[in-house]
Formats: C-alpha cells, structure tokens, sequence
C-alpha cells in the first residue's frame, strides 16, 4: 500500500494554528513521525489564501525536507501554485491533485512528463463531478488520452475516482468500486488511490465508516491512500488487509509492521 | 561484528537476499566451511527455534530464517567435504498414508534440515511400504519421522509405525508428531519420541542421533 501521509494539512485546525504561529517543531516532527511510521509520501497543504500560499508551502517544504527523505506530495487546489512550487522539491514526488477541469493537466502534465514525479488524478470535469460510475470511466478516458500525449505511464498515475459522503447514498461504494476495478482492468499497473474522510461526513463514530471502506475498496485494487500514518489501528487494519487480499508473502510485512510497533500494543 | 555473527543475524532475521553474499564474503576470508555452518547458521536456527518455543516469533518467521539458511547451505554445499562431521545424518520425513498436509511436515522438515541432518522427504500420503524401502536403501538414517493432522489417519501412522518396527531394519529412532498426536498416543505406537512443535522436533532429532 502506498500511504500518503495527510498531517500536514492547513485545513485540519490544530495544523492551520500550527501554521499560523510559525510552529516549526511541530511540523518537524509530524513529519518525522509519518516517515517513521511508513509513509510513502508526505502531503503537504498550506490552505491558505493564494497570494500567501506559495511562501508558505515553501517554509514547509523546508521543514519536512530538514527531517526526512520521504518524496513530498504537493497539496494545492491551483495547478498554477503546483508547477510553482515543483522546483521548491528536493525530490520526485507527487502532485496533488489534478482534474480534467480546465486547463490542470495541460499545466502539470507537460512539466513532469521528463521527470520521476507522480500524479494524483482526480475522475471529475468541466461538468463538474459525474454521477455515475460509466460518466466517471469516460472521464478516465479523456485523462488517458492526455496522460499518453504527455507521454506519462500509467504506473505513476493514482487515478482518484471521487469519494462522497455515504450517508445520502443509496447503493453505498458500489460506484467506487466498479470504477476501480473497470479502471485496474484496463491499466494494471496505474495506481488507484482515495481520501476516505469524506465518505464518513455526518455520521457518528466516522472511524468505523472510515476503515470499513479502506478494506473494502483495497478489495477493488486500492493501493494508495491519504491517510494518517500515525493512526494505529487504521495502519493495523490495512496491513492485515493486505495479508488477506495475498498481497504479503507469508506475512511478513504484518508481521515487521508489528514488529516495529506500527500497530498494536508496540511503542 | 565478525562475518559469522552477521551470517547469524541474517539467519535469524531472514535476510535471505543478503545470505549468499555474506556466506561468499566469509569463504573469501577464509573462514572453514564448517565454522560457518556450525557457528553462523545452525547455531543462528537453535536461537530462532528457542524463540519459537517461548512464542517471541510466528510461524512465517521461522519459514524464512530456515529458507535463508538453506540459501546460505546452497552456496557452502560443494564447500563442504563428503565426509562433513557436522552432517548429524539421515532423517527421512514424511506424512503417512490418507493425509495430505503438509505445512507442519515441512516446517518440521526445515527445523530438522538446519539443526543439521540431510533430509530426505517422502512428501504426503506416503504408503507404508514407501517407508520402509527409505530406511533400506538409506542404511545410515538416524530419524525417521512420521507425521499426520488428522484424528482419522491416527490409525494409518500406527499402521505405518508397527510395519517399520517389524520390518526388523534397525540404526534408527522412530520419532511422530501432527496436530491429534500426545504423548500417550506416541507411547503406543512404540515411537521413541514425540514433540508438539518443529523447533523442539529437531532437538529432540538431534538429540536421539547422537
């Protein structure tokens, strides 16, 4: 599983404090701590307005890049913002995200088409996000055709078919899932990815609605979240997840998750 | 850390993508071929086994340690001289006749190979007749070892059991083991030993070949 580490978000309120009172211990070492805990990359989101947002996810590239090695994911509703803030990375990363509205990923996709850096890409366009899952495939479809003229390859695309809040739903993940499984079949190595906090929105005890859709879409070929690494259980679940999916030869990444107290009763 | 502790650590760990580069490093020191399979590896399989036993590790961890250090033997093998001391012998393996599982039977298989012995294994559903054939054309096996899982071929390893005692070959000790089996149940089959986990199978293989 490719876990993005979602900490570093000026939308969540202890962060957006953080951000504002210049708290450069506490962006440190939660960028140090999502590192350890196995995060493949770390999301980085200033949420802050626009003629700010480029300086300030520039101070925070620098304090992530101070403490870990760990590819940054550039988190920025601009694509202008992103192809700005790209040469701030000391790595190949990920972009975070695109679509196929507007002009996003005739921005983006020319400038990392030479380069290591992947792309969160999200199934919504001009007509704003499709209801149903064949609309979401066509626009897929588009994003492919743009994908292969910009000569990116599949494997560093994580295709995000759009995950709503599941309370008013009345066929629950069912469109989710046959997007990503129409998606996985058509493309085998391309990523499929999601954000599964909104899917719980307006419900009590979301977490349980949180993790019950992250093994069920990893069941659908999932392999890329933007979770919380720190969250134990969730990393637990994910793992054992992985193990029943026969995506672990013989255990072992459960087993060395636990072992490095990853999940459990550990440190 | 010598070069012997580090082939220890990677048997123990299972870093089996590392064991052949470190079994090559330590032959191209010069270290005896012996020294490295007695004191990196056999010893490194006594320590994952006791561990086992305290329940410190799981099953899977056990599997890859004894396949790196059967990585490890690969590179050391045409290193070791024919009459190789530190061979314990023969066990010959299998699971008896009506029983097809084999997860324990190998793992037990394993355990045995790197306490030392060279394995031979007749694999699962194995007839009567196919164990004793084993024991004659191998006249220097010291264990054989017979295992089932379930309670309905109990009967099939008592069967097995008598025909190896009567068949009047000698040399060797008798060891059973598989999920229903105790000890009583070992007693009246006339076995010379019984266990309840690989790790303590192969001491107790060690221990009744020398």
């Amino acid at each position: 599983m490719i876990l993005i580490g979602e900490k570093i978000n000026g939308s969540i309120p202890s962060m957006a404090k953080a951000i504002a009172e210049k708290n450069e211990a506490h962006i440190r070492d939660l960028a140090k701590k999502q590192a350890d805990a196995g995060a493949s990359f770390i999301d980085v989101c200033a949420s802050v307005p626009e003629t700010e947002e480029l300086d300030t996810l520039k101070w925070l590239f620098d304090l992530v890049q101070s403490v870990t090695d760990v590819p940054i994911s550039i988190d920025s509703p601009s694509a202008k913002i992103i192809a700005q803030a790209i040469p701030l990375c000391k790595r190949p990363g990920l972009i975070n995200s695109v679509s196929m509205e507007g002009d996003k990923v005739d921005t983006i996709f020319p400038l990392i088409a030479e380069s290591k850096w992947e792309c969160v890409c999200l199934l919504s366009d001009d007509t704003g996000i499709p209801k149903s899952a064949a609309d979401r495939l066509r626009v897929f479809g588009n994003l492919m055709k743009k994908a292969e003229q910009y000569k990116l390859s599949p494997n560093r695309l994580h295709i995000d078919p759009l995950i709503e809040m599941i309370c008013t739903s009345e066929d629950g993940i069912a469109k989710v899932t046959e997007t990503m499984q129409k998606v996985k079949a058509q493309y085998p190595t391309i990523h499929l990815t999601g954000g599964a906090s909104n899917i719980s929105f307006n419900l009590p005890m979301r977490k349980f609605i949180n993790r019950a859709f992250i093994i069920l879409a990893m069941n659908a070929g999932m392999d890329s979240a933007i979770i919380d690494p720190l969250n134990k259980d969730m990393m637990g679940l994910i793992y054992a997840a992985e193990a029943l999916l026969g995506q672990d030869e013989l255990c072992m990444e459960y087993i060395g998750a636990f072992r490095d107290g990853l999940f459990g009763e550990g440190k | 850390m010598s070069k012997i502790d580090e082939i220890a650590q990677a048997v123990e760990t299972g870093k089996s993508k590392l064991i052949e580069g470190l079994v090559t490093e330590a032959l191209g020191e010069g270290i005896e071929p012996v020294k490295i399979l007695n004191e990196g590896m056999i010893k490194a399989m006594g320590n994952v086994g006791e561990k086992f036993q305290k329940s410190e590790i799981f099953v899977p961890e056990m599997l890859v340690a004894a396949r790196t250090m059967k990585k490890g033997v690969e590179v050391l093998k045409p290193k070791l001289a024919a009459g190789d001391t530190t061979r314990l012998g023969k066990c010959i393996i299998g699971t008896v006749h009506g029983d097809l599982h084999d997860i324990g039977k190998n793992l037990v298989a394993l355990m045995i190979e790197s306490a030392g012995f060279e394995v031979i294994d007749l694999g699962v559903d194995v007839a009567t007749d196919t164990f004793v054939s084993a024991i004659k054309t191998n006249p220097d096996t010291k264990v054989v070892a017979l295992s089932c899982l379930l309670t309905t071929t109990m009967p099939s390893m008592k069967e097995t059991a008598a025909a190896i005692k009567a068949s009047g070959l000698s040399g060797f000790k008798l060891i059973v083991g598989g999920a229903p089996i105790t000890e009583d149940f070992a007693k009246q089959v006339g076995a010379d030993g019984y266990t309840t986990d690989a790790a303590s199978a192969a001491v107790l293989a060690k221990k009744l070949a020398s």
